[in-house]
């Protein structure tokens, strides 16, 4: 195996930038303080002011001021947050809540449970490509709506829903609209200014900032109940002390990044679909090809099954994942790609290949290379493959 | 003395006895033998493409009454 992997798992978690380790830090080492107020020791105020900072650099990437920004231990923990907060707050005034059949488990999860408490849930269908039907959308407000929790881009296939379009109906029909923002921000722009949305869940460890820290965008005005009980951390949103150290860090991992690396994100990630396409007979990709994350590409390979295919490529340094069921240690194949109307074949044939900062043109050669090869040989052995040429 | 281990496999199908192999390879020491006695078919195939692609030593496949036995050897460290 490699001394040095080709790592194209990103989606899941990107490495570090030595950038954020090093800002971080001090924050680990030299100052060990909580963040106090102006009336305290100076370094529980330095605290105080580095946490700030960063909330308000984080803040800025979305437009928003600092007070309508809080860190949260991840983007699961702000979904939780925006969902069950939103959900127990306004309970009085209604108790249906819409979501997208393709949602990431953070979001789906906690619609599931709203669901055995009482609460309405209408999970919305998806045409082939992975978005949702906004006069479907429409049509499914009613008066008792509380909340629509619709993801900005999809963690499996990259689909990015107009979020604009959904804030909007949203904000018309007066209920809050939240989305899960982990596999977009930072890489597709969101500007709170211009799209309505009131809630938006981020994350670090996505864009190469540390693991264990995310954040909840609430636009000012919008009914939330705290959820993790204790002290007034965070508006008095999420109690905790705060992990100075992860919030510096993200702050920096969002300062590292600009348009140009999401471009030449976006011009790896077209290599490799083209290549695949180019070499690979009989390869669909999932997802649209265009309107979709710059990092990810979602491959089906037929006839073959992902979880042998990141097997084979792992024992060639290679690292990806696959929607396959056995490999994502869940029951069945992947919600998304039987979401778009994919069946068991295709989910289980699915490989996600998901780019970040580190990853170069030779680096997608090989990949192309490598799995042509694979997907060859293990054509040649497969029993599906036999069944298709009969 | 060649240190080796047996890792049997019957009845399990794609992917576990590749997965199964692998994790026995990463436990495994520098010229250690490992015997890895299946029954699926396409498994027969795929444990010698992943031995290849590991950079080890394929020592012997065996094949008896629809069972199969594949001996591969960890190289020894340079």
């Amino acid at each position: 195996m490699k001394d040095e992997p080709i790592y194209l798992d990103n989606a899941a978690s990107s490495k570090m930038d030595e950038e954020v380790f090093e800002a971080m830090k001090p924050y680990m080492l030299d100052n060990f303080a909580v963040a106090t107020s102006d009336f305290a020791y100076s370094m529980g105020v330095d605290a105080k002011e580095a946490l700030n900072d960063a909330r308000e650099t984080i803040a800025e990437e979305l437009g928003a001021s600092s007070e309508e920004f809080i860190f949260t231990s991840c983007a699961t923990e702000s979904s939780n947050l925006a969902l069950k907060g939103v959900a127990e707050k306004l309970s009085d005034e209604g108790d249906h809540i819409i979501i997208s059949d393709i949602e990431d488990f953070p979001v789906l999860k906690t619609a599931n449970r709203l669901e055995k408490k009482g609460f309405d849930v209408t999970y919305l269908d998806v045409d082939g490509e992975g978005f949702v039907d906004l006069e479907q959308l429409e049509e499914s407000i009613n008066e008792d709506t509380i909340l629509v929790s619709i993801q900005h881009g999809n963690q499996e296939i990259g689909t990015l829903q107009d979020i604009k379009k959904v804030a909007e109906i949203c904000n018309e029909k007066d209920v809050i609209y939240h989305t899960d923002a982990t596999h977009t921000f930072g890489r597709v722009p969101i500007d709170v200014n211009d799209i309505p949305v009131d809630l938006i869940s981020v994350s670090a460890h996505t864009i190469h900032g540390p693991r264990g820290i995310g954040g909840l965008y609430i636009r000012e005005g919008t009914p939330l109940e705290k959820q993790m009980d204790g002290g007034f951390q965070e508006n008095d949103l999420r109690a905790g002390v705060e992990n100075i150290p992860a919030a510096v860090g993200f702050a920096k991992a969002v300062e590292l990044i600009d348009e140009e690396e999401n471009e030449r994100i976006k011009e790896l990630r077209d290599k490799l679909i083209d290549g695949m396409r180019e070499k690979v007979p009989d390869v669909v990709l999932n997802g649209p090809d265009e309107k979709r994350t710059p990092q990810n590409a979602n491959i089906t390979f037929h006839y073959v099954e992902g979880e042998s295919i990141t097997l084979h490529l792992d024992m060639r340094g290679i690292a990806v994942s696959t929607g396959s069921a056995c490999f994502s240690k869940s029951l069945e194949a992947s919600h998304v790609i039987m979401g778009i109307g994919g069946d068991h074949e295709r989910a289980h044939g699915s490989v996600r290949f998901t780019f970040g900062r580190f990853n170069t043109e030779d680096q997608v050669e090989e990949v192309v290379n490598a799995t042509s090869e694979i997907i060859g040989k293990l054509r040649d052995i497969s029993p599906l493959g036999e069944e298709e040429e009969e | 003395m060649t240190k080796s281990k047996k890792l049997d496999v019957l009845g399990e199908t794609c992917p576990v006895p590749l997965v199964e192999t692998r994790k026995a390879v990463r436990k495994s020491s520098p010229g250690e033998i490992i015997e890895v006695i299946g029954n699926h078919p396409e498994s027969k195939e795929e444990i010698p493409m992943a031995v290849e692609e590991l950079g080890l030593e394929l020592l012997e496949i065996e094949e008896k009454n629809e069972q199969w036995r594949i001996k591969i050897k960890i190289p020894e460290e340079d």
